[in-house]
């Protein structure tokens, strides 16, 4: 057999197995697509549901809030009235409802898998193997299974999104989970607590920053993704850009990097804050 | 003399020939040893163990403090884990107030560790995330106590250890001798009957670890607690303890008092450490004093007087004020032995006459 036969055969098999999949797997898929897609809907729907300056004022609120800074939250608000200003409001909206509705999936999946993970070093030793495999793949990799299996739309964008945002936050919470001084661990049990207690008190708040830490990273990638995704028909800012490249509208992909790049400052600044908690709201207990 | 059973009442730590092996087939290497009795030479080639703590047993009783001291690697810190079961022991058995730790279900061994054993840490391990009150209430707070409750408790505890003041900053706002005191009220907020003390005050300074070492002690005894005390320090070891245990390679070489280790000491190795130990506030009368018989010349009765157990810095004192050259020791009217000038130096020398020695316990008792 040549090599190129050989590859040809391998395609073949590649391609059969797909195919198989989609067509009998057509009722998982489907409804994996119609709960991404709803869940998306709803974020989406939520954020579009008041109008923009409500939703602006929000933001500023929020972001005063947590970074305690006036200047971060006039900057925020007046970096969002730049977008509705350049005609991008929806698609922000809409990029903004992919991107929080990707790391709510990965960190609802991810926080409890690294946990787990962390606690037991024989699943860390699987984990890590196929975690630096989905980060060494380029993320356009992703899209195409996810195409061929959930199709044109949001769905395959959210999909291939937590796939990309969910690496960092499995490995920082397994991180943090391991990292527990064993003094510390020695203090539980001498103190008599209970399995749960000991985690509860002594290892997740050892474990906070580092999990903290995971979900801005897992922030960052999601926003990362969410772009590129634009090719499957994510909607929103991405797709801009991916319909900007194709008429070469250098002017329009311009308008909404800018975009892109204020909704990633914003939330970034805010979930490094919030990932900073004050000793003092961190123990109440 | 105590009855047999006052004495098992009395005993709240027991080890009975306790044995820690560390290693994957620790208990093959157990049972090679018990079978044919190796070396820890020959455990550690055969079967890659390590012996951690090697036949030890000892005993210490309600309202005493035990010291063991020994350096790194001696298995000092080995032997105080298991006495909680952090570690469990290869070989052996622990007693605490008489039950046997190995036979506790998880929840009574939880019960155990948070009612009756406290336990105090060399690097302190205050929560860094919780005020010092926090901290202090946290064996408490595992036990389900109310909040009201084990805060008040917690304070109460803190007021002990003179930090009241403190208790709602954090311990990263605290010096170290202060986050030591925390430790010591976290340990003594649950109110154990044992407390465990893991080279408490080792990273302090000399000054803030006397100060400690004297309140540690005096806190203990008015408390009525018994600890067991773990440092490298042969002198903490003499300031704090009633008792003290000498390790080396995982093996208890002397048990006694301070007197008694720093008067004859087992072997060389305990010998060498003794050297540079002050005899003056240990050594006491009864331990240098020679026979009234021994020195017709002298008539005790006109000689200044002291007890039994001065020590020979008051013997000095007393011996200087007279302007005499020897003393009389009597107890209850009745003259037990003369002491001459060349016993008191023999004395601060560290070498007293080895028949003295011998023929002294029935005085002391």
């Amino acid at each position: 057999m040549s090599p190129g036969e050989f590859a040809a055969a391998f395609d073949d098999v590649v391609d059969a197995r797909l195919e198989w999949l989609s067509d009998n797997g057509a009722w998982f898929f489907d409804g994996l697509n119609d709960v991404l897609h709803t869940g998306y809907q709803a974020i989406y729907s939520g954020l579009t549901l008041l109008p923009f300056w409500v939703l602006i004022l929000v933001f500023g609120a929020l972001g005063w809030r947590l970074t305690a800074s006036w200047r971060f939250a006039l900057g925020a608000m007046l970096g969002l009235l730049l977008c509705v200003a350049m005609g991008l409001w929806p698609q922000t909206m809409s990029t903004l409802a992919l991107v929080l509705s990707a790391t709510s999936m990965a960190l609802i999946i991810g926080i409890p898998l690294g946990v787990a993970a962390g606690l037991m070093p024989s699943l860390d030793r699987v984990s890590e193997p196929v975690l630096d495999l989905i980060q060494t793949l380029p993320p356009y990799i992703y899209l195409l299974p996810a195409i061929a299996l959930l199709g044109y739309g949001p769905g395959t964008a959210l999909l291939a999104t937590f796939i990309v945002a969910i690496p960092p936050v499995v490995r920082l919470t397994s991180l943090g989970i391991r990292m527990t001084p064993r003094v510390f661990i020695e203090l539980g049990q001498a103190s008599g607590t209970t399995g749960w207690q000991q985690f509860f008190k002594i290892r997740l708040p050892f474990a906070l920053p580092s999990i903290m830490a995971g979900v801005n990273q897992g922030l960052m990638m999601a926003f990362g993704m969410v772009v590129i995704a634009g090719i499957v028909g994510s909607g929103g800012l991405g797709e801009v850009i991916y319909g900007a490249i194709r008429t070469l509208d250098i002017a329009m992909s311009i308008n909404a990097a800018i975009a892109i790049v204020i909704l990633t400052l914003i939330l970034d600044r805010m979930a490094q804050s919030a990932s900073r908690p004050g000793r003092r709201a961190a123990h109440e207990s | 003399m105590n009855t047999a059973s006052e004495v098992a009442e009395d005993v709240l730590v027991e080890c009975q020939s306790v044995w820690k092996i560390f290693g994957k087939n620790a208990d093959t290497a157990m049972r090679a040893y018990k079978e044919r009795g190796l070396s820890k030479k020959q455990i550690l080639q055969d079967h890659g163990c390590v012996v951690g703590v090697s036949n030890v047993s000892l005993k210490v009783k309600r309202g005493e403090i035990y010291c063991i001291m020994g350096l790194s690697g001696s298995g000092k810190s080995t032997l105080i884990r298991m006495f909680n079961r952090l570690i469990d022991p290869t070989s052996g058995q622990i007693l605490i107030k008489g039950k046997d730790l190995a036979s506790l279900d998880k929840a009574a061994l939880r019960e155990t560790r948070a009612r009756h054993i406290g336990m105090v840490f060399q690097s302190v391990a205050l929560l860094p995330h919780r005020t010092v009150l926090e901290n202090a209430a946290f064996g408490l707070e595992v036990r389900g106590i109310s909040k009201a409750e084990r805060h008040k408790v917690a304070g109460q505890a803190l007021a002990k250890v003179g930090l009241s003041d403190w208790a709602q900053r954090y311990p990263d706002e605290l010096s170290g001798g202060m986050q030591q005191r925390v430790g010591l009220a976290r340990a003594i907020t649950s109110d154990p009957e044992v407390i465990l003390m893991d080279e408490p005050f080792s990273a302090l300074d000399p000054l803030i670890r006397r100060q400690l070492q004297d309140e540690f002690r005096q806190l203990t005894k008015s408390l009525g607690k018994s600890a067991v005390f773990i440092t490298h320090d042969l002198e903490e070891a003499i300031r704090i303890g009633d008792r003290i245990a000498i390790m080396k390679d995982g093996v208890i070489i002397q048990e006694g008092t301070a007197e008694d280790i720093v008067l004859k000491p087992a072997d060389d190795y305990v010998a060498e450490f003794v050297a540079g130990i002050s005899r003056l506030h240990l050594v006491k009368a009864h331990s240098i004093m020679s026979p009234a018989a021994a020195h017709p010349y002298l008539s005790p009765g006109l000689l200044p007087s002291a007890g039994p157990q001065a020590d020979l810095d008051a013997l000095i004192n007393l011996m200087i004020s007279s302007g005499g050259d020897a003393l009389t020791v009597a107890e209850g009217g009745q003259v037990l032995g003369v002491i001459t000038q060349q016993d008191l130096l023999r004395g601060v020398q560290g070498a007293p006459a080895a028949e003295h020695a011998a023929a002294q316990p029935e005085h002391a008792l």
